[in-house]
């Protein structure tokens, strides 16, 4: 703990100022040539161009970040505005770019004003201040893990505290004894002699006997009932994947990735044919940088330089490790859950929006399934598969008594195990 | 009296030599070396380790490796990389295909998961077979055989396919100069590309010849077809529209002539004025004369007179000149069924199963005089199952062992196995330069020829099939292939120098026969139905010259009817005879080496893993053979050698069988194997070593042998000892009797309890709370005894969706067979309660009597699954509730629940629990036949919603639990209704006959609802109270 916090201290703080540096000489370098609002340019660029343009790469399209450089800024708005119109004026440096990159043409957007394009091209020189917020972020961490190393510290001050008091007074005792004309004893003599009474009497002896067994056959059966469970369960993945980002802060709806759970048995992990669908595109993430999404590429195929599939290329799985295991005897079916009985992901995943690194959050045992069975009520509305069920249920459980999955049989043996 | 005796331990000591002394002196002959590491003292001290110490450390490190195991092992979840578009994990996945290996042929619906096929469906889109039997829904398994050939050879060594290639290009070249012949011998071959594919390869050769040969051969029944109809193809039989049916000899719901027509009989099986009268004359008890309202037994060789006579009683009534001969034992019987024939007029039917051209040409003959062409027998259409030649064979056979034959093609036929009567065949093979042969095995066949082209399973094949006139199917890979192998039409397309793949030869050759329809569609389909396609020509049918030759001369000496009859009439019935048949599990062995297959206890004789004589108790007695059984109820019996025409095979397992004819034995061909597999291997003996090309032989001599045989029997007790079991009555009791009456004497007399409340029902005279019935769901199932037929596809198929594990032989012996599904089999006896009563049999000797099966038994077949009881008694004993009752009507089992006490089995009137006495997977070692449990490649096939049990666990029949649940979810999804007939049962959906069916008896609209209500419907055992799920239906024989 406090080596890492050292490490953090260390590496954090030139890095804070190189990018203090950055960002003010990025201003200074907005303020100059081009007047926009570079944030409302980002946003307008991340809808628009991000598909095919980076700022400091070549995408589909070139690499924008120093385009201001390389064109006008008039050309540039009738560009982006309307390239088809710029070719067909006859425009030499527009044809030749659409030459350069093979004929494919980019998208005209007559939607956007004037202010916007500048808005865009403001935020192509200011570019992304993410180095500066993630160390931000970073300096929090620091601080925080400050805090608790702060209450260890303080503990063991404490504890410091009260062991020089207890010597202090057996300084003291043996002192006032010593006045006395008594015979003084060391702190180790004195328990040692309360020991050796204690331990021979019989009560106590009994009451310490009473005590350990108690503690000890509370931990061993703490500690056999939790053989197998295994929640927390938090195990290294071999991509830094984080629900957090995906799933919490852009939103990506969990059945866009794991589609199996509403169809099938099987919440399926996706396949990095899935991960391509954006990550084609989207290159490098705000924590990780490239060197994450990287290990997606390396498993496809994908040639990110050049934006293409390498061919011929022996694709190689990404091997996740499993978090929830049920064991093989326990039949499971997501789309029952997820699509039957409409229960969000959540219930059982927990705040998977809010992981960085996904553990298992539930126990998944078999108590833990059978109570949810016995409380959860099922969704007989609407369902024409239960109309006739329920019928006959209202007439054996009363017209307004809540259905739950136990009544429908959902505690029965063989409706799991077979 | 205490004696002090001594005992000597050997003549040695008597003599009380020196050795003798000292060894006596020295318990150990040899020096134990325990000085070595006690006798330094010093070290010992010097160690640091006492034995306290050893067994502290020892203690530890076991509780730590206990610890230690309970931490939970790191599982790798892989996904794809790219996810193929269709496959989403845990959905199965259907396809639509085709069998054909030149014996059996099913259009078919193939169960897929995560890309894999793990079970066989019908496909209920195709005019013609749409129905798996029992070996094609078991043929999924032989596609995850480790012991199918895994690349070419050249003179049984490794090669590459270049070098077969480039090495038979070379050795064609010199044939092709040398001018010798070059043959292509296949089983009967029903694709029309494959067919077009082998003449163009024909074409580059001068001396090119395609030969046709069917192992269990139909070449007779042909030429007789070509001769009356001039086409030398087979009609296509309307079982269906028959109200009289007469067999001489066709087991044609067991193996015939390829038509699957268990289905169209099934539909006029149904008691009623509508039911047809089934009349067979056999020797051996087959599966179709156990379904017989009347059967009659005599010799292969009576069985032309009996026809001779039968025509002539029709010719007579028919003022037709009759024939020759006629001649039989059974003349007043032969009358009976003349009379009933020309009753049924065009609608009566006579078949026939033999290889011999005058038995069928006079059954052809009966059947023209009864008019029924177009209505039973449709010869308008052909079927093209069987093609076989035996005269072309024949032909080739002399052609090779003269030297001849340059280059021999196999292709879908094992013929040194099928020929080994004589072995000019194989010495033939030595002379031929250029051998080829396409399997999947290292087989009999393969071990003598140059090149083996190791050949795709069917699954992993593209193809189709042309099986009836109009009728087209199409065959798709299910899976790429497992192994370096490369299917016949692939290689003929390398040998002949096209380009491409035969995928694509096939989709352009299929151009001209879909007419403008979409391939695709056909693909999905995989059935498509031609009706503007015109039938197929005589020398399509006939591909070679050869062929075409030898039905001229088969139609030179294709006889009149006369002639026939003279030839008939002449003969042999010498000594005894013995008849050849297919067991419904092997058929003629392709299959072999599949545990599923030979596990299949035969339906008539609950035998499995072997083929043994089938012979007659009077025979048996009189030649002083015997079975019986040894004190754990395990079957044995005595051996004998058979001898036919010179020919001989020892040691032969005698089976004695009830109802079969007397003078004869029945022997099952497709068993002793070898190469075909760890599993077939060295089970049973190769019967076609006797054949010779017909399907029954005579002048047979029987000779006791020494020893005896252990035999897998399954069944102990064969009769019903006068019980309700399989309860019986006839149609004509049926249509005019109550089912029950006050007298107790109805045909499906319901039981009545005397009870202080006055006579109760079964269901009301209990102990117990009944459980609510009425919310929800209630499953229900109805097996109809009229229309199963014993066939046991049922059976196959509830294994390989149920991971049902094979035990092999030695557990079989001991009754330990783990089939959920089993066919119980039994036969009538002569005594009877009635006829103890009017005789005045005292109750011990009618007890032992009726034990007994008759010489000529009724046969009942009844399928036995859990009775899924709502009163069950398995649940009541079970310690540990891990069988328990569902509100739905099923007994749930609870695998990791049950603790082995084995109280259920016990306690279960109906014998239907299985207990894992062993483990059954991953223990190569013990159960290593069962390679579906026990290899990387074989559980391939296993269901991955089923758990597979192990070791100390009860198991039975869920009901499919999995699909009940599955079918659920579907509609719950959808938010429908739960439809009838949504749920597939294994058992269910394998019965092409639909006997068995299965449902929610709280739908009122339900197929289940309605058997329910039927009249014939029983409970197994009602007596005991259990109430179960499961029903019959009384079983009704077609006569008065």
């Amino acid at each position: 703990m406090v080596l890492t916090m050292k490490h953090h201290l260390t590496k954090g703080f030139p890095k804070l100022l190189l990018s203090l540096l950055l960002v003010l000489s990025s201003l200074f370098a907005t303020a100059q040539e081009i007047s926009g609002d570079a944030a409302n340019g980002k946003k307008i660029f991340k809808t628009n161009c991000a598909a095919c343009h980076a700022l400091d790469r070549k995408l589909i399209g070139p690499a924008l970040s120093d385009v201001t450089e390389r064109r006008s800024t008039e050309w540039l708005v009738r560009w982006i505005i309307n390239n088809q119109e710029l070719r067909e004026s006859g425009d030499a440096d527009a044809i030749a770019i659409f030459e350069e990159y093979n004929g494919s043409v980019m998208t005209a957007f007559p939607n956007l004003s004037e202010s916007d394009v500048m808005d865009i091209l403001a935020y192509t020189i200011e570019g992304d201040k993410k180095a500066a917020p993630a160390d931000e972020t970073g300096g929090g961490e620091i601080a925080a893990s400050d805090e608790k190393g702060d209450n260890t510290v303080l503990l063991l001050i404490l504890g410091g505290i009260l062991l020089f008091l207890v010597i202090l007074l057996a300084r003291v005792k043996n002192t006032l004894k010593q006045v006395k004309g008594e015979p003084t004893s060391t702190i180790i003599e004195d328990t040692d002699r309360i020991t050796r009474a204690a331990l021979k009497n019989s009560r106590v002896l009994t009451l310490i006997t009473i005590v350990i067994s108690i503690v000890f056959l509370q931990q061993l059966y703490y500690g056999l009932m939790s053989v197998g469970i295994n929640d927390e369960y938090q195990p290294e993945q071999p991509i830094k994947f984080s629900h957090k980002l995906h799933a919490g802060e852009n939103q990506i709806d969990c059945n866009y990735c794991h589609y199996g759970a509403r169809k099938g048995k099987h919440s399926n992990i996706p396949s990095a044919g899935v991960c391509m669908n954006c990550h084609m595109y989207v290159q490098e993430g705000p924590k990780y940088g490239k060197e994450e999404i990287a290990k997606i590429y390396a498993a496809v195929g994908w040639d990110a330089e050049n934006s293409q599939y390498i061919e011929g290329y022996e694709q190689k799985p990404i091997k996740w490790v499993r978090i929830h295991n049920l064991p093989d005897l326990a039949y499971f079916n997501h789309s029952q859950h997820v699509t039957a009985g409409q229960i969000a992901c959540q219930e059982c995943h927990g705040p998977i929006e809010e992981m960085e690194e996904v553990y298992q959050y539930s126990p998944l045992t078999m108590g833990w399934c059978i109570n949810c069975h016995r409380e959860t009520q099922v969704k007989v509305e609407s369902n024409d598969y239960y109309t006739e069920m329920h019928e006959k249920l209202k007439e054996k459980y009363g017209a307004d008594a809540k259905i739950t999955v136990e009544m429908i049989g959902g505690l029965e043996c063989g409706k799991c195990h077979y | 009296m205490a004696e002090n005796k001594k005992y000597w331990k050997g003549i040695e000591e008597l003599v009380d030599s020196e050795v003798v002394q000292k060894m006596r002196d020295n318990e150990f002959a040899e020096k134990l070396p325990v000085d070595e590491f006690l006798g330094d003292k010093a070290k010992l001290e010097d160690s640091s380790t006492s034995r306290r110490d050893f067994l502290k450390m020892m203690g530890f490190s076991t509780a730590a490796a206990t610890l230690a195991a309970c931490e939970a092992p790191i599982v790798e979840s892989i996904p794809y990389v790219v996810a193929p578009e269709e496959i989403i994990p845990g959905i199965p996945n259907y396809y639509a295909t085709t069998f054909s290996n030149g014996y059996d042929y099913a259009s078919i619906l193939v169960k897929t998961r995560e890309g894999r096929p793990i079970k066989i469906e019908h496909n209920t889109m195709a005019g013609i077979n749409g129905s798996a039997n029992a070996r094609v829904h078991a043929s999924v398994l032989n596609l995850y055989d480790a012991t199918r050939l895994q690349s070419p050879l050249i003179s049984g060594k490794k090669a590459t396919w270049s070098d077969v290639d480039s090495q038979l290009k070379k050795d064609l070249d010199s044939v092709a100069a040398s001018g010798k012949q070059v043959v292509f011998l296949t089983s009967s071959i029903l694709s029309p590309t494959t067919k077009k594919l082998i003449k163009e390869f024909g074409s580059q050769y001068a001396n090119f010849k395609h030969v046709t040969y069917d192992a269990y051969s139909y070449s007779g029944k042909l030429d007789a077809l070509k001769a009356a109809t001039g086409k030398r193809a087979l009609p296509i039989y309307n079982f269906q529209n028959a109200d009289v049916i007469v067999s001489f000899g066709a087991d044609f719901l067991g193996d015939w002539i390829g038509q699957g027509v268990s289905a169209d009989y099934a539909k006029r099986r149904v008691p009623g004025k509508n039911m047809s009268r089934h009349l067979q004359f056999e020797t051996n008890l087959s599966l179709t004369g156990s379904n017989a309202d009347k059967r009659y037994k005599l010799k292969p060789s009576e069985l032309g007179s009996a026809l001779v006579a039968l025509y002539n009683e029709v010719a007579k009534a028919k003022g037709v000149a009759s024939l020759p001969g006629g001649k039989t034992a059974l003349t007043s019987q032969i009358k009976q069924v003349a009379k009933e024939l020309l009753k049924a007029g065009s609608k009566g039917l006579v078949v026939s199963g033999s290889n011999n051209a005058d038995i069928e040409a006079i059954t052809i003959g009966i059947n023209d005089l009864l008019g029924n062409s177009g209505m039973t027998v449709d010869y308008s259409k052909r079927t093209y199952f069987r093609q076989g030649d035996d005269a072309a064979m024949k032909q080739l056979i002399a052609d090779m062992n003269s030297g001849n034959v340059g280059a021999l093609f196999i292709h879908n036929l094992n013929p040194v196995y099928r020929l080994a009567n004589e072995d000019s065949f194989a010495k033939g093979l030595e002379k031929v330069s250029a051998s080829v042969y396409f399997s999947e095995k290292n087989d009999e066949t393969a071990q003598k020829v140059k090149y083996v082209c190791a050949r795709h399973n069917y699954l992993e094949s593209w193809g189709d099939a042309m099986p009836a006139d109009g009728h087209y199917s199409l065959q798709q890979p299910l899976i790429r292939p497992l192994f370096n192998t490369r299917q016949m039409e692939d290689c003929l397309m390398a040998w002949s120098g096209k380009t491409g793949t035969y995928h694509n030869y096939l989709a352009a050759n299929w151009q001209g026969i879909l007419n403008g329809k979409d391939w695709q569609q056909v693909l999905h389909d995989g059935v498509f139905k031609s009706d503007t396609v015109a039938t197929t020509t005589e020398s399509e049918v006939t591909e070679t010259g050869v062929a075409e030759e030898n039905t001229e001369e088969a139609s030179e000496t294709s006889p009149s009817l006369n002639f026939s009859a003279q030839r008939l009439a002449k003969a042999s019935n010498q000594g005894f005879e013995i008849q050849f048949y297919q067991k419904s599990g092997m058929g003629i062995g392709d299959l072999a080496n599949n545990p599923w297959l030979l596990e299949l206890p035969d339906p008539i004789s609950r035998v499995s893993w072997d083929n043994y004589i089938t012979i007659s108790a009077a025979d048996a007695l009189e030649k002083g053979l015997n079975n019986w059984n040894e004190s754990n109820g395990a079957l044995n019996g005595d051996v004998v050698n058979i001898t036919v025409n010179g020919k001989t095979i020892e040691n032969v397992p005698v089976f004695i069988q009830p109802g079969q004819a007397h003078g004869t034995i029945g022997l099952a061909v497709g068993y002793g194997r070898s190469g075909a597999g760890k599993a077939a291997d060295g089970v049973g003996v190769n019967a076609f070593a006797l054949m010779n090309g017909q399907h029954n032989a005579s002048g047979l001599s029987i000779e006791k042998a020494e020893g005896e045989h252990e035999f897998a029997c399954v069944q102990l007790a064969h009769t019903m000892m006068g019980r309700k079991i399989v309860n019986e009555t006839s149609l004509d009791r049926y249509l005019h009797e109550p089912p029950s009456t006050e007298r107790g004497d109805g045909w499906n007399q319901q039981i009545v309890f005397e009870t202080y409340k006055g006579p109760l029902g079964a269901e009301e005279t209990n102990l117990w709370d009944d459980f609510d019935h009425e919310t929800g769901h209630m499953w229900n199932m109805s097996i109809d005894l009229n229309l199963c037929n014993g066939c046991g596809a049922c059976v196959i198929a509830c294994h390989s969706e149920n991971n049902v594990p094979v035990v092999g032989k030695e557990e079989m012996r001991k009754h330990r067979d783990m089939h959920w599904l089993r066919i119980d089999r039994y036969y009538s006896s002569d005594m009877t309660e009635e006829k103890a009563e009017e005789e005045g049999i005292g109750a011990i000797e009618k007890f032992a009597e009726m034990e007994h099966p008759a010489e000529s038994p009724d046969v009942f077949f009844q399928p036995i699954m859990c009775q899924h009881c709502n009163h069950a008694p398995c649940e009541t004993v079970c310690p540990v509730a891990a069988t328990t009752h569902s509100a739905e009507g099923l007994n749930h089992m609870a695998y990791n629940r049950c603790i082995g006490t084995r109280y259920c089995a016990n306690n279960c009137p109906y014998k239907v629990r299985r207990f894992n006495w062993f483990l059954y997977h991953d223990n190569e070692k013990n159960f290593g036949v069962n390679y579906a449990m026990n290899d990387d490649l074989g559980r391939m096939v296993l269901n991955p919603d089923v758990t597979v049990r192990s070791r100390g666990v009860m198991e039975k029949c869920s009901m499919c639990i999995q699909n009940i649940q599955y079918a659920k979810l579907e509609a719950k999804k959808a938010g429908r209704k739960l439809k009838d007939g949504d749920i597939n049962c294994a058992c269910e959906s394998a019965c092409d006959t639909g006997a068995i069916v299965f449902g929610d008896v709280n739908d009122k609209d339900s197929r289940v609802f309605k058997m329910k209500q039927d009249k014939r419907m029983y409970h197994l055992l009602e007596e005991v109270g259990t109430q179960p799920s499961v029903f019959y239906q009384t079983k009704v024989k077609n006569r008065a």
